[in-house]
């Protein structure tokens, strides 16, 4: 991963390389699956990203996680918000991802004044951070505070929810959960893998779209 | 305007029978929210929307209008939740939103944008055109016809989309994902426990995106498609119908390969499932299609 190239996919990707180095870089991705691979997962997170524009918290979140995560925040274009991320990011920006999502149900539901960045939690159940993910912890543990956010939500709303909605939505997270733990022990035997880091952090992601859901079920009192 | 912007408020309450119509314009959307119950919405040549329920019981059925919407709503006659079963007509040309939580929903005919979220329910739409976001809790999702953007959503039980044409999101936790006869440049099917298929065209240009946890993913590729096709599995397998032309290999077991010029990109993702391609028209495609109907 030492390619020169990779930290050029991100400007390539927002179309702001010179013609020639986009020549060049086009004409390299052809011989490099590496940055292929690389390429499309970036494009995925950048769909993704696209994708939430209108589960946007009333506060941006994002500067201040970026910060955290080493991210570099560019400048909004019409088309929204534009990601760079570096490689060693991109696992991260992921989670990133997920906690700005999560951090927005969670402001819509306390209907409060936002803080720059949700409140870090134990971190209790989350997976072992791993190589790519480590230099992000605080992005993990964002992570972690919305996934506890959540479910106090949950915990909170249990009993004016349907106990078959309920039991539907334990077994679901559990099925995640599981799926979690599974690519977890995987990217601890190869954490160098890009698919398993990919996966973990989708993984996670279809855990806090799942409590978002659920939570939004609740009825507000 | 002013007459057309005040709110017309029509409550019809504990009829055994109710059957009201109302007359929509363009630019009217259709409301409905149903606590529960089998809401049925179907298109007719009418410039107007009809609401029928003979469910017998002390439910009201509230109906409104304003320059914007119709909107129909039901409640028990204290304000409690009941389940009523609507049928509904409406111009197919009018965009429909519903929402309900122990509610089963089944659109037919409309040609315009359709927004349905239940909990308890399964959704069947027949139709669709522009945005169209269909999602259940605990319900399956199949939706047929549609044209546009289309999100399809559940949680614990398949989802299908067949003889459509536009942007396809596709989601479910423990479901299958089933994309048939569909023609897309763009789209991203996603579950955890469960198998996805595609069977459609692979467009110059398009993304495709598939990633299961625990399942397998079935891919239809026909002759002459121009793919880049990059193959992710941790614990899974990979088979194909065809030979492929293997351009470079990916840490864990995942590979890369191009078809034709690679104009498309399509990423195939399963942890510990099969991933396969077959041939339109082929022995695994026919036996897949077999599997389907019984």
């Amino acid at each position: 991963m030492s390619d020169r190239w990779v930290e050029r996919l991100s400007e390539y990707l927002d179309g702001e390389l010179p013609v020639a180095e986009r020549a060049a870089l086009e004409a390299h991705l052809e011989s490099c699956s590496d940055c292929r691979a690389i390429l499309a997962g970036l494009r995925r997170v950048a769909a993704r990203a696209h994708s939430m524009e209108l589960q946007a918290p009333r506060h941006d979140l994002w500067p201040g996680i970026a910060r955290r995560i080493g991210a570099t925040p560019a400048r909004d274009t019409p088309a929204g918000r534009r990601w760079s991320f570096s490689l060693p990011e991109l696992a991260a920006a992921a989670v990133v991802l997920m906690t700005l999502s999560g951090g927005a149900v969670w402001i819509n539901r306390s209907n409060i004044s936002a803080p720059a960045i949700a409140p870090v939690a134990t971190g209790s159940g989350l997976p072992t951070p791993t190589p790519a993910i480590h230099a992000n912890r605080s992005a993990a543990q964002s992570y972690a505070a919305a996934v506890a956010d959540l479910e106090q939500v949950l915990a909170g709303g249990r009993g004016q929810l349907d106990s078959t909605t309920v039991r539907v939505i334990e077994q679901n997270l559990a099925v995640i959960d599981r799926a979690i733990a599974q690519a977890q022990r995987a990217l601890n035997a190869d954490p160098a893998n890009l698919y398993l880091n990919t996966h973990l952090a989708e993984t996670m992601r279809r855990k806090l779209d799942l409590l978002r859901q659920a939570a939004t079920l609740v009825p507000v009192s | 305007m002013l007459l057309t912007l005040a709110a017309a408020v029509l409550t019809l309450a504990a009829a055994q029978q109710v059957d009201t119509t109302v007359a929509a314009q363009r630019g009217q959307r259709l409301q409905v929210n149903a606590f529960g119950g089998d809401v049925t919405v179907r298109s007719w040549n009418r410039d107007a929307v009809q609401i029928q329920t003979s469910t017998p019981g002390r439910q009201r059925v509230e109906v409104s209008a304003s320059a914007t919407s119709i909107s129909v709503r039901t409640q028990g006659r204290r304000g409690q939740h009941t389940e009523v079963d609507l049928r509904i007509s409406a111009p197919a040309w009018m965009p429909v939103t519903l929402s309900g939580v122990h509610t089963n929903a089944t659109l037919e005919g409309i040609r315009a944008p359709i927004s349905v979220e239940t909990v308890e329910g399964e959704i069947n739409v027949n139709g669709g055109d522009g945005l169209i976001s269909l999602r259940s809790v605990q319900g399956s999702v199949a939706l047929r016809g549609a044209k546009g953007r289309i999100s399809v959503y559940s949680v614990n039980e398949d989802v299908q989309v067949t003889s459509s044409a536009g942007e396809i999101m596709a989601e479910t936790v423990n479901g299958e994902i089933t994309l048939e006869g569909v023609d897309a440049a763009n789209v991203d099917a996603n579950t955890v426990n469960g198998d996805i298929a595609y069977a459609g065209p692979i467009r110059n240009g398009g993304r495709y995106s598939f990633s299961t946890h625990n399942g397998d993913i079935t891919l239809t590729v026909a002759e002459g498609s121009n793919a880049n096709v990059a193959v992710s599995t941790f614990n899974g397998e990979f088979e194909s119908e065809f030979p492929v032309p293997l351009s470079g290999t990916r840490k864990g077991k995942g590979f890369t390969f191009t078809l034709g010029t690679g104009s498309a990109q399509v990423t195939l993702e399963s942890f510990q499932g099969t991933i396969e391609l077959v041939r339109p028209g082929g022995r695994k495609d026919r036996e897949r299609r077999e599997r389907r109907e019984d």
